[in-house]
């Protein structure tokens, strides 16, 4: 059965899926990056009491859930040119990825605001503090913490999803596997490739996560004695 | 709005406040006055509306009508710099709310530096001299986890000293504490009220309202029923919602 299984032509693919797979390392990373500022917009804006903040937020964030990552990326690659804005794929791509996972960082950080007792906002109030030094000193250090593992999670899903890019042929990973299955007619050994790398990347997010609560965990707020 | 009156003004004064919460009248009619350096205790039975009274002077709760004027400045006017008004006034909240992430001498020196701007360095010299005061000089370093109830408890208080405020306010300072803790934050709570601060003070107490108190205030149902010396309301308590209140508490 795996006799034609040709581990010779993955070697000798091997460059392309290099590229491949630094193209998808740093896509994702800016993009990650690009959500995170998205996210923390979005949610500061729903944490206003103000509606006129709240529903832009809320509707932004419903839209991007309740939709398909393909039909946002399909939306931003095919329709926006007819609406007078061109752009690299591979900025429509990193630009779709931001926006997307945007909505969703936004969630996990306005829980971990949330997470914060009420108790820390009161205590800020009643020493004098304005609204931007609870948050800086009190409420954000508090909630970090609480956020980066689901961010990291996020970030792992970030990863995944970027693969759609291939479909508006910016040269990631998956499209590196995609060339091999077309030009010789390997579907075998492009996809199972690219999987071994995508596990790859989800293994050293995996570490950055277990690196991150150890280093948490060293905080002495949260270790008791 | 109404000017408020010519008359002498104290360091705390309510003048006909109410509030609601929803259709509940959780604080009717209050008038009451505290003078500079007095110490008046709060007490009532739960839901009587103390911690809301206290919560008011420093404005974590909004009063709906009346005025209410803290050291000569009157809530809700425009004029009136809340968040400045707030340094002039400790809080010490039931669950000592302390900033987990930061030690004890953070905890007393966070809001000094950034709010009041004290050089840093002064006011670690100060954080330490509080820590000290309330018995704490070997937990300077140590984060609230690592505290018990009682020491959070005094941490907390040296948190508000460390902003040398004019008032102090007590929301059940001892209530969470267990009973062999709760001696340890009255001693510091005597000792700040001996220095001359202006303390209104929710709490049961009664050792403590005997001590130090100039004033005891007794609440239930939203409105002030009694308001007397401790001497005159722990002997003769002048209503029976008052008598059945001490019954209560004095038994054990």
């Amino acid at each position: 059965m795996l006799e034609n299984f040709s581990f010779r032509t993955i070697i000798e693919y091997l460059p392309l899926f290099g590229q491949g797979l630094i193209t998808t390392v740093w896509l994702s990373a800016l993009s990650f990056a690009g959500a995170l500022a998205v996210g923390i917009v979005l949610a500061a804006m729903n944490l206003q009491r103000s509606q006129l903040f709240r529903i832009p937020a809320k509707a932004y964030i419903d839209a991007v859930r309740a939709t398909p990552l393909l039909a946002q990326l399909y939306f931003l690659y095919f329709g926006l040119p007819r609406l007078g804005f061109v752009l690299p794929e591979l900025v429509v791509g990193i630009l779709a990825l931001s926006l997307n996972s945007g909505a969703y960082i936004a969630e996990i950080i306005r829980a971990g605001i949330l997470s914060i007792p009420r108790g820390q906002v009161e205590a800020g109030v009643a020493s004098g503090m304005t609204y931007v030094q609870r948050m800086r000193l009190v409420i954000l250090p508090q909630a970090f913490k609480v956020t980066i593992p689901p961010l990291l999670g996020q970030a792992i899903v970030l990863v995944k999803d970027s693969a759609l890019l291939s479909l508006i042929s910016v040269s990631e990973l998956t499209r590196a596997g995609q060339l091999l299955a077309s030009d010789r007619f390997m579907p075998a050994e492009g996809f199972i490739t690219i999987a071994a790398f995508y596990l790859l990347l989800y293994y050293c997010l995996k570490g950055l996560a277990g690196l991150s609560s150890r280093w948490l965990g060293l905080q002495p707020a949260r270790s008791s004695t | 709005m109404t000017n408020p009156s010519p008359t002498k003004t104290g360091m705390i004064d309510f003048r006909g406040v109410n509030k609601w919460f929803g259709a509940l009248n959780v604080l009717k009619d209050i008038t009451l006055s505290v003078e500079p350096r007095e110490v008046v205790v709060v007490c009532g039975p739960s839901g009587s509306g103390k911690s809301t009274l206290i919560r008011c002077i420093n404005g974590l709760e909004t009063i709906k009508d009346g005025d209410l004027i803290v050291d000569g400045q009157r809530l809700g006017d425009p004029a009136t710099n809340m968040a400045q008004l707030r340094t002039e006034i400790g809080f010490v909240f039931q669950s000592f709310n302390l900033y987990p992430h930061k030690t004890a001498l953070e905890n007393v020196t966070l809001a000094p530096i950034h709010v009041r701007k004290i050089p840093r360095a002064e006011a670690e010299q100060a954080g330490r001299d509080l820590l000290a005061k309330v018995g704490l000089a070997d937990k300077v370093n140590a984060y609230p986890s690592q505290l018990s109830g009682g020491q959070q408890q005094r941490v907390a208080i040296a948190r508000c000293l460390g902003m040398r405020p004019k008032i102090m306010l007590f929301d059940e300072p001892t209530s969470a504490l267990d009973p062999e803790m709760i001696s340890e934050v009255l001693d510091v709570m005597v000792a700040v009220a001996e220095e001359g601060m202006t303390m209104m003070v929710v709490t049961h107490e009664m050792g403590f309202a005997r001590k130090v108190a100039q004033r005891v205030v007794f609440m239930d149902a939203g409105a002030i029923v009694e308001s007397g010396t401790p001497e005159e309301f722990f002997s003769a308590p002048k209503t029976d919602r008052s008598r059945a209140f001490l019954s209560k508490i004095l038994r054990h």
